[in-house]
């Protein structure tokens, strides 16, 4: 008790040592601060965004199945350049053992005329027949107002985007809209996916979607839907065997040119996981910086100020000072700076990142919500008095190190 | 015969300077009966406030013991020793040497705190010597609202705060005028008196040794005259 008691009164006397010295101790503590800001405000925003779209991978079902063209290392260049998945890869897929059913994914860019107004959308082509359960069980779909299209009509769902962005006051009793030449009736709307290009996009039935657009065959991708009972990873394997060997048959080579990527549920989830645990290191890594920077400006400051009280610690050490004590007051005074930075910076920090995400509700470019935990709070407070405490050890090393003779006579 | 407070015994106390020794005390005998007033006179550079340091347990000498109570405490650690000198010993320094940022109360109970001494008691002690320096009404003003003399006053309330046997002060009028330095030494007569406490002055200026009962003279780093009569000094000079 009486230990403590006796900190309390070190604290006191650093408190007091640091007030003495106000301009310096606060120019020191906006060191700390702004490296605890970018820590927290980039990893609440990070996490915040991995939280988002694992929230939207989650919504996938287990047993479904993505199969693109193109390798996974280049997917954009596969998918810009063009390439696409044909009818005999759809029917490959198909008859793959342990596949259900199998989604095919269409869409293309399109103008689209609603209430006097023309709008380039994202239009894609969905078999209502076979796959509306996958739309709603496995992608999260469901309607906010109106209801699932009839297959074989003319017929539109629209994302919630579409209602609210592109053509605001969208309503589905009266709903009619032009797109290439032809009218259809808008049915439903959708609720939020959580992704703004989903969030955009018109669909239609998959036979009109050919015959409108001249896209009759292929599919820019595929879902196929693995029958209960199998195992999924196996039909993953199985599926990129048959489609290698299926193209290799076609074209008469031994090896076949072209690549698939074909991904569960699960894994496409483990790759974002990793690859967003990648950027949220780079980001932790360079805000390291900027707390290592902060640190080294507490351990300048500290070094001057051991330096400007040399006579005092001497007097100090006249009056009964142990080096421990003086060690400990000046660890406590870099402790300080390290807290109250901290403090400071958890504060901006999290500031910053509502301020982002109250904007990105405002602006949907993609659903962000800043993830400020406890635990990230904890974290940067402790990191920051850590960091205090460690840029304060070798000053304070060096003033209870003092000579007591050579510090009285310091001047 | 009382034993000896402070015992030093063939004392040496050598400085390096790049290779070459400097010795500043050279074979110190020396003993500071308890309750005695003593007077350390010497030009500058003799060695006379390096024979306080030692005196004062700030620093350990290169050869030689000294002893305190009896105990050899020449090779105390430092912890060991800034205890002692926390119980035993209390500082009153030429330029006040108190803590701007701190009140007069503040500087008197700054001491205790490194004693371990609780609050309460440690501001009815503060209270109590400051009152006895006639400093009442100054305990909550910062040294730069003090004169020379209050703050002297101040420094020599703070050397009592642990109730030291032994005040050590080094020029204590240095830096005052002759009336604020005959206060000053008037009070440390009046401890030495009342309270029986063992004083060591150090000093060039020979009418402080009018207040002493010994005086040891230093020069060259070597104890020329020890006189226990303060008529031998007045005779000399």
């Amino acid at each position: 008790m009486a230990k403590v008691n006796f900190v309390k009164e070190y604290f006191k006397i650093a408190i007091r040592n640091l007030v003495t010295r106000r301009l310096r101790s606060w120019l020191t503590i906006i060191g700390v601060v702004i490296g605890i800001f970018l820590i927290v405000s980039l990893l609440s925003l990070s996490e915040g965004l991995k939280g988002a779209v694992l929230q939207q991978l989650r919504m996938m079902g287990k047993d479904l199945i993505t199969i693109m063209p193109g390798d996974i290392t280049n997917m954009m260049a596969s998918l810009m350049g063009g390439q696409e998945l044909t009818d005999d890869d759809i029917k490959t897929i198909k008859k793959t053992e342990g596949v259900d059913f199998v989604v095919p994914i269409n869409y293309t860019s399109g103008v689209m005329r609603y209430n006097n107004q023309k709008k380039t959308v994202m239009i894609s082509g969905n078999d209502w027949q076979e796959a509306l359960d996958i739309y709603k069980n496995d992608l999260g779909w469901s309607l906010s107002e109106g209801r699932w299209p009839i297959p074989g009509k003319y017929e539109l769902v629209v994302g919630s985007l579409v209602a609210q962005e592109l053509f605001p006051g969208m309503k589905t009793e009266y709903g009619e809209a032009i797109i290439e030449g032809r009218n259809f009736k808008i049915v439903g709307i959708l609720n939020s996916v959580g992704s703004k290009q989903d969030d955009q996009m018109i669909s239609m039935d998959l036979d009109i979607f050919k015959n409108i657009t001249g896209e009759r065959t292929g599919a820019k991708m595929a879902f196929a839907k693995v029958k209960t009972g199998y195992s999924v990873d196996k039909v993953v394997e199985d599926l990129k065997q048959n489609l290698n060997e299926s193209r290799k048959r076609k074209v008469g080579q031994q090896e076949s040119d072209s690549s698939y990527t074909v991904l569960s549920s699960e894994k496409i989830a483990s790759i974002v996981g990793n690859v967003m645990g990648l950027i949220q290191a780079v980001i932790i890594g360079f805000a390291s910086i900027a707390i290592i920077v902060g640190g080294i400006g507490i351990m300048n400051t500290m070094y001057t100020s051991v330096r400007e009280r040399t006579k005092e610690i001497g007097i100090m050490k006249a009056i009964g000072a142990k080096n421990s004590t003086i060690n400990i007051i000046f660890l406590i005074e870099s402790g300080i700076f390290g807290t109250v930075g901290g403090l400071g910076g958890v504060f901006l920090g999290f500031i910053f990142a509502k301020a982002i995400e109250a904007y990105f509700q405002i602006h949907p470019i993609f659903y962000l919500k800043a993830s400020v935990t406890p635990q990230l709070f904890l974290f940067s407070l402790a990191f920051s008095f850590l960091v205090g405490c460690i840029s304060g050890f070798l000053p304070a090393r060096g003033a209870s190190k003092l000579n007591p003779v050579d510090a009285l006579r310091y001047e | 015969m009382a034993e000896a407070l402070i015992k030093l015994q063939n004392v040496w106390k050598v400085y390096q300077l790049g290779k070459i020794e400097l010795p500043v005390l050279r074979n110190i005998d020396l003993e500071i009966k308890p309750g005695s007033f003593v007077t350390i006179m010497g030009p500058s550079g003799s060695g006379k406030s390096t024979l306080m340091y030692l005196l004062g347990l700030l620093d350990v000498p290169t050869k030689g013991k000294i002893y305190l109570e009896g105990k050899d405490v020449s090779s105390f650690s430092d912890n060991l020793l800034a205890g002692l000198r926390g119980k035993k010993i209390g500082f009153v320094f030429q330029q006040f040497n108190l803590f701007q940022n701190l009140s007069a109360i503040e500087n008197v109970m700054l001491p205790m705190i490194f004693q371990g001494v609780e609050e309460k008691e440690r501001q009815d002690r503060a209270k109590k010597l400051l009152t006895l320096f006639d400093m009442a009404k100054r305990i909550n003003h910062k040294p730069t609202e003090l004169s020379g003399g209050e703050q002297q006053r101040v420094a020599i309330a703070r050397s009592l705060a642990n109730d030291p046997e032994i005040i050590i002060a080094d020029e204590p009028t240095g830096n005052l005028d002759s009336g604020t330095g005959k206060i000053i030494m008037g009070a440390l007569k009046k401890l030495h008196k009342e309270q029986k406490k063992t004083i060591i002055v150090v000093t060039h200026d020979p009418n402080i040794a009018n207040y002493s009962e010994e005086i040891v003279n230093i020069k060259d780093g070597q104890i020329i005259k020890n006189h226990s009569h303060i008529a031998e000094v007045l005779w000399q000079k």
